[in-house]
């Protein structure tokens, strides 16, 4: 028997996926549609690598049913910008040194996304709050609250109809 | 026979001393053919010392710079393994039958399977964790699942965890005799503690207890392999490719050649993945077995159980010293479970370093456990031993009514005690001088008086702490620069970026010696294939060993460039220079590009050679520096908040400021949880490790952060190496636990000196 589909929107893009019942969205996105750009870190829902945004909310891929995102849009770190046009975010972290090993960077941009989606202004401590469920072992955290403050007032100052707003 | 004429020809291979990890060790060396003249602190540079972007920040904000864990190969296999659930027994049946009938599962190994030299999956298990056997499956679930289903049997026999179990049980591993390494304490000594003693005008002695530690990179170690024919191809996420090549060369006898090992990027090592692993091998054996590509990347569990480790010690400390606070006299008596394998890195060396004195003794006990294998965590040893050396100092500045820096600065030593030489520097007062001001050590007491008006029940604290660790670097390292058709340049050696910014730092020292344009210089690095020989990361000896190599390279393709423009400009090549990409000759307004040279040349390859030199003899090679902490401790709930942290060290020339700056803070942030928050903690009676994830064993999250503020003092050393850089990735850790310890004592007024200073830790402390 062939497994059921999930019916999803991944980064713009409507899709019916075939996943087991025990699929996580981790497993769907990375082991299915190859997009590896989501990381695979602890797989338990400790460290926030794997931090995508579900109808503009952040979740952890890897603690998240497959088949409880029928319905609903996903977007990954793929979507954010590449490295040739990329997002305010990504420029901001690239300019503050707020990625060493790179590895958790991902999961840091997709909640700092989701921030910035409903908050342009964000304080010290409020990116702090936002953010502390992404961990990161290279101790890039200085750089990445000032790269999310950069990147918001960036954005403010950019045209609202630009191509680097943040996701909504 | 050719007789010797005049003077004695240059000889290509002499003996130096290395400095790896604490440990000295003698190595043959090539000679370089020739040395550039040292860039001393003065020297005129442009890219070297800039503030230039990472270049791949942005590729890693993308998620696809290259990772091990995110390779993708048609008809990939996953590897997973079968762990001991017990701390020492004898494996007597594995019940696969379940298993091996699942139509996703490939093939499995046992002992019998594998080559001896791989040391995998031994029936005696000595510790829990211990990889028993490995399953291969079409997908990762389906050989976790199996694992999951593989039925084991095992008779038990009594284990040790601790170094007093250790010392009076049975050996607990084959081949050992007893459970000391080395048979014996490690004992080692300089003038005579006892007499240093006597004469001392007062004396403390402090017990200080460190935990065990976990690096916890958020890539767990990896391994891609892949055969074609003979030849193997394993992608890697390494702290050395070369040794990983070894390793597999070694242990699957095969020739060198017929191994390549890639590690195009890798998220995080600290230490812990330096070699080849039970990763690496199962993965080219299944690989092999199967003809496809197999992946084995360890789960989080297996990660944070069986990938190394800082071992957690005990230590006695007693100093002596005059009234005027001069140390007459420095004892440590240590102990530390090293797990079932291991070395002695332990907290001994940093006493023989860090401060003046005559009469220093250390008594090291390291027992073999039956826990997992320590492996070098940044600054092995000294993070330890520096924790119950400053707490010791603290209390003897307490005992003596003198302020804890000024106790400090008394003691600077000069010169390496160990080996009775002098440093090429040691600017250590210069980093206590600049971190008491920019902490305002001088006023503390009226910010703690402001503080703890304004919060009354939260206490405020400071702290200092100092470090030392050689940091020469040396050689054998090599590089090949090359200037491609269009006048850009590739650096290619056999190093790899660990997050460090490796690939940046050798790009900036090459566009610096050939006089090009940053942005036309690459760094080719992470395959064995492609890059000459480097040594691991690790030991924060990148920089000093690799990079004098790379701008010698740089320089021998220079030459080769001056020699063909010099033809094509009319002039000899004495009167050109280079300059951002062009050769030009000088006092005129005539040049050429790079491009515009190698144009002419066709394929004719301009490319230089270039190798790092020996040490300088009879001479020690250290960074130092400073760092005061700055801690607010609620008094009722016991937790303690680090607000400030001020660092300032001297580390010779910084090649890039803004990837030092980033380093510092990455080795504050692990001290910080040291500090406070980590540790592996062990069933006792079973040896079973209970916090074995990330939200059980507590690493720092940014809403732990304090305000950093790094600094390193200007200068350069160009008696260590002609770039005159020494490391700084290592360093950056030494200090910060102690600093914050010192902090927190200071702020309750009473010492707590077992870390992590969990709350329960202080309201202990306080209630006692």
């Amino acid at each position: 028997m062939l497994p059921p589909l999930v019916q999803l929107t991944v980064n713009g893009r409507p899709l019916a996926v075939a996943a087991p019942a025990d699929a996580t969205l981790l497993n769907l996105l990375r082991d299915t549609l190859a997009l590896t750009g989501t990381k695979r870190a602890c797989d338990r829902g400790e460290c926030g690598a794997c931090t995508v945004l579900r109808d503009g909310r952040p979740i952890y891929a890897c603690l998240t049913l497959a088949h409880a995102c029928t319905g609903h849009e996903i977007r990954s770190i793929e979507s954010l910008g590449s490295a040739d046009a990329p997002h305010a975010l990504q420029s901001a972290f690239a300019a503050e040194d707020a990625a060493q090993c790179g590895f958790c960077t991902p999961g840091q941009l997709m909640a700092a996304a989701a921030l910035l989606a409903t908050n342009p202004d964000p304080s010290e401590d409020e990116v702090i709050a936002a953010m502390s469920g992404n961990l990161c072992r290279c101790g890039t955290y200085p750089k990445i609250v000032r790269a999310v403050r950069r990147a918001a007032a960036t954005l403010r100052h950019a045209d609202p109809a630009g191509p680097e707003r943040a996701h909504g | 026979m050719a007789e010797r004429t005049g003077e004695s020809p240059k000889r290509r291979f002499v003996s130096t001393t290395v400095e790896v990890e604490g440990r000295t060790e003698e190595r043959v060396v090539e000679v370089p053919a020739f040395e550039p003249t040292p860039w001393d602190r003065d020297a005129k540079l442009t890219h070297v010392g800039a503030r230039a972007p990472r270049v791949d920040a942005l590729l890693k904000s993308t998620g696809r710079p290259g990772y091990t864990t995110d390779l993708q190969r048609a008809r990939l296999a996953h590897v997973a393994f079968v762990r001991a659930p017990v701390a020492r027994g004898r494996l007597t049946q594995i019940d696969w039958a379940d298993v091996r009938a699942h139509p996703d599962v490939l093939d499995v190994l046992l002992h019998a399977d594998v080559p001896a030299r791989t040391r995998l999956f031994s029936p005696d298990i000595t510790y829990v964790g211990q990889p028993l056997a490995a399953v291969c499956a079409s997908t990762r679930e389906a050989a976790e699942r199996a694992v999951r289903a593989v039925g084991l049997r095992i008779d038990p026999l009594p284990h040790a965890v601790t170094v007093e179990a250790a010392l009076h049980a049975e050996a607990v591993r084959p081949g050992l005799t007893n459970n000391l390494m080395q048979g014996a304490p490690r004992v080692r000594a300089r003038g005579d503690v006892d007499r240093g003693l006597a004469e001392a005008a007062v004396t403390v002695t402090r017990e200080v207890r460190t935990p065990c530690v976990l690096h916890s990179a958020l890539e767990p170690h990896a391994a891609v392999a892949e055969w074609e024919g003979e030849r193997l191809t394993v992608w890697e996420s390494t702290q050395g490719i070369y040794r990983v090549r070894d390793n597999l060369a070694k242990a699957l006898g095969i020739p060198l050649t017929d191994v390549r090992v890639i590690c195009e990027a890798m998220g995080g090592g600290f230490g812990a993945k330096n070699y080849a692993g039970a990763h690496t091998y199962a993965a080219a054996l299944f690989a092999r077995r199967l003809g496809r590509p197999v992946s084995c990347v360890i789960d989080r569990g297996g990660e944070q159980v069986d990938t190394g480790n800082r071992p957690s010690s005990w230590q006695r400390i007693t100093l002596g010293a005059t009234r005027d606070g001069r140390l007459t006299a420095i004892v440590l008596d240590a102990t530390v479970p090293l797990g079932i394998g291991g070395w002695e890195g332990g907290p001994g060396e940093i006493f023989h370093e860090l401060y003046a004195c005559p009469n220093v003794r250390t008594h090291e006990t390291f027992a073999f456990v039956n826990t997992a294998a320590m492996a070098a965590f940044r600054a092995p040893g000294h993070a330890e031993g520096a924790v119950g050396l400053e707490i010791a100092m603290n209390a003897l500045a307490k005992a003596l009514g003198m302020d804890p820096l000024l106790l400090r600065e008394r003691n600077i030593a000069t010169h390496d005690q160990k080996k009775d030489r002098p440093y090429t520097g040691n600017r250590l007062a210069e980093c206590y001088r600049e971190g008491a001001r920019r902490i305002g050590w001088a006023s503390r007491e009226q910010q703690r008086a402001q503080a703890q008006r304004a919060t009354p029940h939260r206490r405020r604290g400071f702290g200092v702490a100092a470090q030392v660790w050689s940091t020469g670097g040396g050689p054998p390292s090599y590089a090949t620069v090359r200037l491609n058709t269009d006048g850009s340049a590739d650096v290619l050696t056999g190093s790899q970026d660990l997050g460090t910014g490796t690939r940046t730092i050798l790009a900036q020292v090459a566009a610096e010696a050939l006089g090009h344009a940053l942005a036309r210089v690459r760094a080719v690095i992470g395959d064995t294939a492609s890059g000459p020989y480097a040594g691991n990361s690790w030991g924060s000896m990148t920089v000093a060993s690799l990079a004098p190599a790379v701008r010698m390279a740089a320089e021998d393709a220079r030459r080769a460039l001056l020699e063909a423009a010099a033809g094509l400009l009319a002039v000899t090549p004495d009167a050109l220079e280079t300059r951002d990409g062009r050769v030009c000759v000088r006092d005129t307004d005539r040049s050429m590009t790079f491009g515009e040279v190698t144009a002419k040349l066709g394929n004719v390859m301009i490319q230089g050679h270039g190798s790092r030199g020996p040490n300088p003899k009879d001479v020690g090679i250290v960074t130092t520096g400073a760092q005061f902490a700055e801690v607010d401790v609620d008094i009722e709930t016991g937790v303690v908040k680090v607000l400030r942290v001020v660092a300032v060290h001297d580390a010779g020339r910084i090649v890039n400021p803004t990837l030092a700056e980033s380093q510092l803070e990455g080795g504050i942030l692990q001290g910080l949880g040291f500090a406070l928050f980590e540790e592996r903690r062990l069933d006792a009676r079973l040896g079973l490790p209970l916090n074995v994830g990330l939200h059980d064993y507590k690493i720092p999250t940014i809403a732990d952060l304090p305000r950093i503020d790094g600094h390193f003092l200007d200068g350069a050393d160009p008696q260590a190496n002609h770039v005159g850089a020494r490391g700084i990735a290592e360093p950056a850790i030494i200090p910060t636990a102690p600093a914050i310890a010192g902090a927190v004592a200071d702020a309750l007024g009473v010492e707590v000196n077992e870390l992590p200073l969990t709350p329960w830790r202080v309201l202990a402390a306080l209630s006692s």
